[in-house]
């Protein structure tokens, strides 16, 4: 009998709170498909950093079960409320605690479980999606391959349990704790509405906005940071997400008490006092939906920023097909040409030097003027540490000298590259620098005094092109000089750029590695008189760049992007899957309660159909209602994401040297929560006017 | 029609052909400008399917309504809304009340929904809590007063537009007698001062002594019509007891 009434239970709360069956299917389907990631084969042999993705993945799964498991608790403990009065009847009637506990748990088990089956398979298929999502970030054809792991079944079955686990064994605890009177009233309690100290509450409002204010502002010019302070403001913030939902009910109560103008107008007068007790009831979890929606937003917004990045960086990174760099300056890479000529047909090779003439003007004036060294290689004075840019070698931005190239060669390069050639007389010098780096240095010429052998040159310009700049045309920059000049100069390192005339076998990278480790050991000659390590170590530099650094002497375009792309990914999916669900999860705390308010206080609408309101009136009524109710903690979550997601993107695009506005990583965010939101109130807004409508 | 109100030749059935039940039978009446007409009968006779038909809340199966020249019958749900909004004022034994609104912002907002101004609505509203007793009470939710209170701010909301008929679905069903009588009184009051017509429909000869004219209602038929003329409350209430004895309906003397 139990069984048959907890079965038919369930098929009653599934319709009820089909958004929340819903949510838990999605829930279900995006554990299931990102877990196949961990657990696929072909991803596995495929990606190289799968290791890294793994953990990532894994830290974003802990963190949701968290978030599912408060989720469920949450909708628990309200469907418990609920139906605290039937709870109350069987009780009357005789059952023990202890059978309807036993009923109760049956339900949410039964509910569960039939969310956990639709999840499945509704997670094939989003499986799919993110496969053929993660085989186009990383250039690879993707055909349906449905994969359905017994380890990714496990993991997705053990998490989802985990949730419901922690979520019933909260739950338990307040079933014991129940009595006939508490369950036959607990329905009314949430309709007192005590107002006291508005006048004192409200101020926290102005003060929730002057904080936030005083936080942007701390974040976008605020120079010292110690940990206190950064302490301080995220407790402010944790405080201020909470009671700004006790300002803002406050404030608006006192406007209404103050009979503002405002609710002589229409039907303002109902809406405000219906928002004004809805948040005042949910105030704590008004403050934690707004945590969630804040989390969504950045994450969201930093997988963008690594999106971007992909998208427009890493070609820029390694604009020829194949570049290899040789600290030996006679170097002259025969071993790599055989090795990439048995693999694939070479269109063009270009071997060529980059020369020092013992300066190190240009290294001295960017490791002392560029931002992201700080104050590492200046002293107390602001005058050049020399000693440390001179001195330590390892993971250098710069080599050991400036890095100087001829004009011939500079040109042949930029006709590799599909560049207009460049004209340079005798005594002029120009620079190729990173745009990145540019953009922040500006023209710095005149602070520089580049000697030519007739003495100092004249600057004529600056490129900005794409070059091979993290250590093989210089590290950020090159100077060009003129064939003369470069004449009278050392050759520092070799280079050989290639242009192919085919596709770029998956594997050439490992080949010339392979090919180049065994020349390096035999030309490891203890009787030679080169010190092997020094020249090494002066000729190999990274350049400035700090997102995604790639310090290689092989590099071949076509396998490090698929490499590079695989480790973004490694950061972009977990951000979005945590992501979507908070988002999700939040949505449906909001939906939920407005479905059930809208069933248990539907008389409110009654009343202003007898009053005069027509159905279109009362329709557009609870439009406004929904969206005040909706826009707020979204409003409110955009304003704090807004801010930390326009100061971390500032930072991002400072250091990745990304062009995009800060504010675009924000923007498409906000696009796809508003995706997802629609979604959602669009349903509850159906459902609601059913609700209201039913019994008419 | 001569009346302030003309029911013609008013039905209302429900349910399929096989099993029609009549709720309202082919029932006349007039109502005149400031009258105060009450609706008696047993459960089920059909007095408060007439007075959702009235209220606008319910649509007629034949017949038609008019309130002076206007045929409610006729008209589409955004005209009866605006109707009702216009011209209509209701109180109902459960009140009604929008609970998240005090006493006074139940009023108001009865009010704005007309699109008047702040100064009308604030000096309109103060005059009618002042007069229905519950100006002391204005700033308490629903929760905070008593039934009696509740019903009084009911009748305010009801009021304030002021209505070309109020419309009372057993107004005293939840109050004790002692609030039921302040009620009533009230109503009496409104309906002689302020020449309300009101259109109460209970099942209480108390309280339907207070009426000008009592309709009785037996399956979904006017059978009696009982004027109080010139007579005293107490000798009218005797009237009614006596059509109810007759009728085996439910009286209530006090």
């Amino acid at each position: 009998m139990l069984a048959k009434l907890a079965l038919r239970n369930v098929r009653r709360s599934a319709k009820d709170y089909l958004v929340y069956f819903f949510t838990m299917t999605v829930v279900v389907a995006l554990m299931f498909a990102f877990n196949s990631l961990i657990f696929s084969g072909e991803v596995h042999d495929m990606f190289q950093g799968v290791e890294v993705m793994e953990v990532m993945l894994g830290l974003a799964t802990f963190f949701i079960v968290l978030i599912v498991a408060w989720l469920i608790n949450y909708m628990i403990r309200f469907i418990l409320e609920k139906r605290s009065r039937e709870f109350g009847i069987y009780l009357l009637l005789g059952m023990e605690k202890r059978q309807i506990a036993r009923l109760y748990m049956r339900e949410s088990v039964l509910l569960g479980a039939g969310a956990f089956l639709a999840g499945l398979v509704f997670g094939v298929l989003v499986q799919q999606i993110l496969m053929s999502i993660l085989y186009s970030m990383v250039l690879s054809d993707f055909r349906i391959n449905i994969e359905f792991s017994r380890g990714c079944l496990i993991m997705t079955a053990s998490c989802y349990a985990g949730c419901y686990l922690l979520a019933l064994l909260r739950c338990k605890r307040k079933l014991k704790k129940m009595n006939i009177h508490g369950l036959m009233n607990a329905e009314r309690q949430n309709e007192e509405i005590k107002e006291s100290h508005e006048g004192l509450k409200r101020w926290l409002l102005p003060l929730s906005v002057l904080f936030l204010a005083l936080f942007g502002a701390w974040l976008f010019y605020g120079k010292e940071w110690g940990t206190h302070t950064i302490i301080l403001f995220l407790v402010g913030l944790v405080l201020v997400i909470y009671l700004f939902y006790m300002g803002l009910s406050a404030w608006i109560i006192s406007y209404v008490r103050h009979e503002g103008n405002a609710i002589y107008a229409g039907q303002n007068l109902f809406l405000l006092r219906q928002f004004a007790s809805k948040i005042r009831t949910m105030r704590f979890t008004m403050g934690t939906l707004t945590a969630l929606f804040v989390l969504a937003f950045l994450g969201c917004s930093v997988a963008m920023m690594f999106n971007f990045y992909e998208n427009q960086m890493l070609g820029d990174k390694m604009p020829f097909d194949i570049h290899i760099h040789s600290a030996y300056v006679e170097d002259d890479f025969a071993t790599e040409l055989s090795v990439i000529e048995n693999n694939v047909p070479i269109k063009e090779a270009y071997a060529y030097h980059i020369y020092e003439n013992g300066t190190d003007v240009v290294n001295v004036w960017l490791y002392t003027h560029l931002k992201v060294f700080g104050d590492a290689y200046r002293k107390a004075d602001g005058t050049p540490d020399l000693e440390a840019i001179r001195g330590e070698r390892d993971f250098a931005a710069y080599c050991r000298y400036d890095t100087y190239m001829g004009i011939s060669d500079y040109n042949h390069l930029r006709k590799l590259l599909g560049l207009d050639t460049v004209a340079l007389a005798d005594d002029e010098y120009i620079i190729h620098i990173k745009d990145r780096v540019f953009r922040e240095t500006g023209d710095f010429s005149d602070q520089l005094a580049i000697e030519g052998n007739g003495g100092a040159l004249r600057f004529a310009g600056f490129h900005t092109e794409p070059f091979s700049q993290d250590g093989h045309n210089g590290g950020d920059y090159v100077i060009v000089v003129s064939d003369d000049e470069i004449a009278k100069m050392r050759p520092f390192y070799a280079q050989l750029a290639v242009e192919l005339g085919g596709e770029t076998p998956e594997d050439l990278r490992n080949l010339l590695d392979d090919a180049t480790r065994e020349l390096d050991f035999k030309t490891s000659d203890p009787i030679s008189d080169i010190d092997i390590t020094a020249m090494l170590n002066e000729t190999e530099c990274v350049g400035s760049d700090s997102i995604l650094v790639w310090g290689a002497n092989n590099l071949v375009r076509d396998n490090i992007l698929v490499e590079m792309k695989c480790m973004l990914s490694t950061m972009i999916f977990p951000l979005t899957y945590i992501g979507l669900v908070f988002l999700c999860v939040a949505l449906t705390v909001l939906s939920v309660q407005q479905l059930s308010d809208s069933a248990k206080y539907k008389f409110r609408y009654k009343v202003l159909r007898q009053i005069g309101m027509g159905a279109k009136e009362i329709a557009g009524l609870v439009l406004k209602q929904l969206f005040l109710f909706y826009l707020c903690p979204a409003l409110f979550a955009a304003v704090i994401g807004g801010i930390i997601a326009g100061y971390v993107g500032g930072k991002f695009n400072f250091y990745a040297g990304v062009r995009t506005p800060a504010a675009v990583y924000f923007g498409i965010s906000l696009m796809l929560f508003l995706g997802v939101y629609s979604v959602y109130f669009v349903v509850t807004y159906v459902g609601f006017l059913r609700n209201i409508e039913s019994g008419r | 029609m001569n009346g302030y109100i003309n029911v013609c030749d008013v039905e209302k059935y429900y349910g399929s052909e096989a099993g029609m039940t009549k709720a309202v039978d082919r029932v006349s009446f007039q109502v005149d400008e400031g009258e105060f007409v009450g609706v008696m009968g047993a459960s089920g006779s059909g007095k408060t399917t007439l007075l959702n038909m009235l209220a606008t809340i319910d649509n007629v199966t034949a017949g038609h309504i008019y309130y002076q020249e206007t045929d409610i019958t006729e008209l589409k749900p955004d005209r009866l809304a605006k109707f009702r909004k216009e011209n209509l004022g209701f109180v109902f034994q459960d009140y009604n009340l929008l609970d998240t609104l005090t006493i006074g912002e139940n009023i108001v907002l009865a009010m704005t929904l007309q699109k008047k101004g702040k100064k009308e609505i604030k000096k309109e509203s103060e005059e009618m809590m002042r007069l229905l007793g519950i100006w002391e009470i204005r700033n308490q939710f629903p929760y905070q007063v008593s039934g009696g209170q509740k019903q009084r701010c009911a009748c305010a909301r009801a009021l304030i537009n002021h209505p070309k008929l109020l419309l009372a679905d057993e107004p005293t069903g939840a109050l004790d007698s002692r609030a039921a009588e302040t009620l009533l009184e009230t109503f009496q009051r409104l309906n002689e001062t302020r020449k309300a017509t009101i259109f109460m429909v209970t099942h209480d000869a108390f309280s339907a002594s207070y009426c000008s004219r009592i309709l009785f209602l037996k399956d979904g038929k006017i059978f009696h019509e009982l004027v109080r003329g010139q007579k005293g409350r107490r000798e009218f209430l005797n009237c009614i007891l006596d059509v109810l004895s007759v009728t085996g309906g439910e009286g209530d003397a006090r």
